[in-house]
């Protein structure tokens, strides 16, 4: 899905496959519970909105008592788990929505370009820096954009309207020389 | 289109809202007490006001969160946001909740 033609395209779009998405729900103000999870998942759990942390998982800010832990797919399985096992006695939740997401890369030096097509947030570097991720609109769908290195750009959207986003990111992305074939 | 300040992540497009109508109305404690006059009041009757309105928001395309927004229903402008539990909205167990959750940031 990943394919992009030459020459040097401004942007490049691919399906990150093989990827698992743990929903996880705790009062931070609660500290063993917090520290409990971070030992476990061996990173920050991101304390800041709209922020996240990338180390073996990447973990987004959804909430003040929500993240989203994005991991390998064979992963999910056993940090759930171990996750839902090391919270046992704290008002808490692990959930597997792994079927429910689609995890998308947009990277270049098109690729903020592309975004502000659809996106209603200011993605300048320096208001959305990396490190920063934000749950907002793009297109017509609902999604969590984060910004990584320079020029890149993960998506997470729901897979019932993943098809529609590639659809809407091929189209916004073609004058920008990338070739990216919506399913 | 309105920029509403969501307490969570900032200023955001109102199509990332979703509103909920006046804010700070209660259920009442006992509704078997209310008289049928009283019970149609708290459920469909609104202060609907020229000028300052207290009023809930979620942000749908965001956080998620519901918070209090204090709007112009004139000018449109809003005034101020807040998180529910903060001060002004009469919440005491929810303001305990909020002000830990402050003290660990
Ligand atoms: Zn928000």
């Amino acid at each position: 899905m990943s394919e992009t033609s030459s020459p040097l395209p401004g942007v490049e779009i691919s399906v990150r496959s093989g990827r698992g998405f743990l929903n996880l729900r705790l009062n931070p103000r609660r500290g063993q519970a917090l520290e409990a999870a971070e030992r476990i998942l061996g990173q920050p759990v991101p304390p800041a909105a709209n922020t996240f942390t990338a180390g073996e998982h990447e973990i987004y800010w959804l909430g003040p008592d929500e993240w989203l832990i994005a991991t390998a797919a064979e992963r999910v399985l056993s940090l759930g788990s171990e996750l839902a096992e090391g919270l046992a006695g704290f008002h808490s939740a692990v959930n597997d929505v792994s079927g429910g997401h689609v995890e998308l890369l947009v990277s270049g030096v098109d690729a903020r370009t592309v975004l502000t097509k659809g996106c209603t947030l200011d993605l300048h570097p320096r208001e959305f820096a990396p490190g920063q991720c934000a749950q907002t609109g793009l297109g017509r769908a609902a999604v969590l954009l984060a910004a990584g290195d320079p020029s890149i750009y993960t998506i997470v959207v729901r897979r019932s309207v993943s098809d529609y986003l590639c659809s809407w990111l091929a189209n916004a992305a073609r004058p920008h020389g990338a070739r990216f074939p919506a399913r | 289109m309105l920029l509403i300040e969501c307490p969570w992540c900032g200023p955001r497009a109102e199509t990332e809202f979703s509103y909920g109508g006046e804010a700070g109305i209660e259920r009442p404690a006992d509704p078997y007490a209310l008289s049928d006059a009283e019970w149609a009041d708290y459920l469909f009757f609104r202060s609907n006001p020229r000028g300052a309105h207290r009023e809930l928001w979620n942000h749908a395309q965001g956080c998620r969160r519901w918070f209090g927004v204090e709007r112009d229903t004139v000018s449109y402008r809003i005034e101020k946001s807040y998180r529910l539990g903060s001060a002004g909205s009469g919440r005491p167990a929810a303001a305990q909740i909020e002000a830990s959750e402050e003290k660990r940031r």
